[in-house]
């Protein structure tokens, strides 16, 4: 049950970590400030980058869960 | 009965996420200046000081081995584990810190990074433990643990000056949330919000914590154990 809880937040730590670089690399870039459409684009730009913001720091903190797990069962009982 | 309480506090501390999350997004208004960007806060801030906290961690369990490692080597050894977890799950919360910041900072700096004396002190005090920690793994001999706590001690002196650096430097990071000059500060609506996430924040990372001291002293009683069988003293 331990062995898969941490294996499972390892899994979860690269699908995050994949998510926030996937959200940062294919954002729009920034638009011009006479671009008719400039506040709509800048709170998309804003939550995109708070939700890769958001999913980096769950990708760090499960992967060094994940980490702590595998030296866990890596220690003879 | 250990492991009863440890999943009522694993279970409270999810519950704690789950609540800061929901403060953090559903209850906490938008910044009028930066919008939603401004979200980042709360989960940039509470690592920062879980991060301080556990280098102060480190720090005590560096200087509690140096003083224990020539008369009582069981509570020396009991510190150094505390030490060596305190650094390592700071460097978790500091990398969190390092990373969350530039996202932030790209939307409302319009860049990355910039090295200003509050960035930079962080990243300095990241790479001291990075080092602390990589002493640790490639060291060898009986001085490494007494090496290791002396660069702890080196470290922790960084987290006052990191703290400080946006009060007695002019900086392009903001203004402190906390204790700053009486133009800085938090509007009242949002404050709430992240108190909850440093309390949420906090729990976890002593979850965290008390898991890496476990498996440390896991790992340092099968080294004594494998030590006296080699000399045959079992």
């Amino acid at each position: 049950m331990k062995k898969i809880l941490f294996q499972v937040a390892g899994v979860a730590a690269l699908a995050l970590f994949v998510r926030a670089a996937y959200l940062v690399l294919t954002a729009p870039p920034d638009p011009a400030f006479a671009a008719a459409n400039h506040d709509a684009v800048v709170a998309r730009l804003d939550h995109l980058f708070r939700q890769a913001a958001y999913s980096i720091t769950w990708a760090i903190q499960l992967g060094y869960l994940a980490w702590v797990g595998r030296k866990w069962s890596g220690v003879r009982p | 009965m250990k492991r009863a309480i440890f999943g009522i506090y694993a279970a409270v501390t999810v519950a704690l996420m789950a609540w800061g999350y929901y403060q953090a997004i559903y209850v906490a208004p938008n910044d009028a200046m930066q919008g939603e960007i401004f979200r980042i806060i709360y989960y940039h801030v509470p690592s920062a000081s879980v991060a301080f906290l556990f280098f102060g961690i480190s720090f005590a369990g560096s200087v509690c081995f140096l003083a224990f490692r020539g008369s009582h080597p069981t509570r020396a050894q009991i510190a150094d584990a505390w030490a060596l977890a305190g650094a390592e799950v700071g460097v978790v919360f500091c990398s969190v810190v390092l990373v969350t910041g530039p996202l932030w900072g790209r939307r409302a700096w319009g860049m990355w990074w910039t090295w200003d004396a509050r960035l930079t002190t962080t990243l300095l005090l990241w790479l001291i433990y990075v080092s602390y920690l990589l002493l640790r793994r490639f060291a060898a001999g009986p001085q490494m643990q007494t090496l290791a706590a002396v660069l702890g001690i080196f470290g922790a002196l960084d987290v006052p000056i990191v703290y400080m650096a946006n009060r007695w430097w002019r900086t392009q990071h903001p203004a402190p949330v906390f204790f700053g000059s009486g133009d800085s500060g938090m509007d009242p609506s949002m404050v709430g919000a992240l108190l909850w996430n440093i309390a949420a924040w906090m729990a976890w990372g002593l979850m965290v914590l008390g898991i890496r001291y476990y498996v440390e002293r896991k790992r340092q009683k099968v080294t004594e154990r494998e030590a006296l069988e080699a000399i045959g003293a079992l």
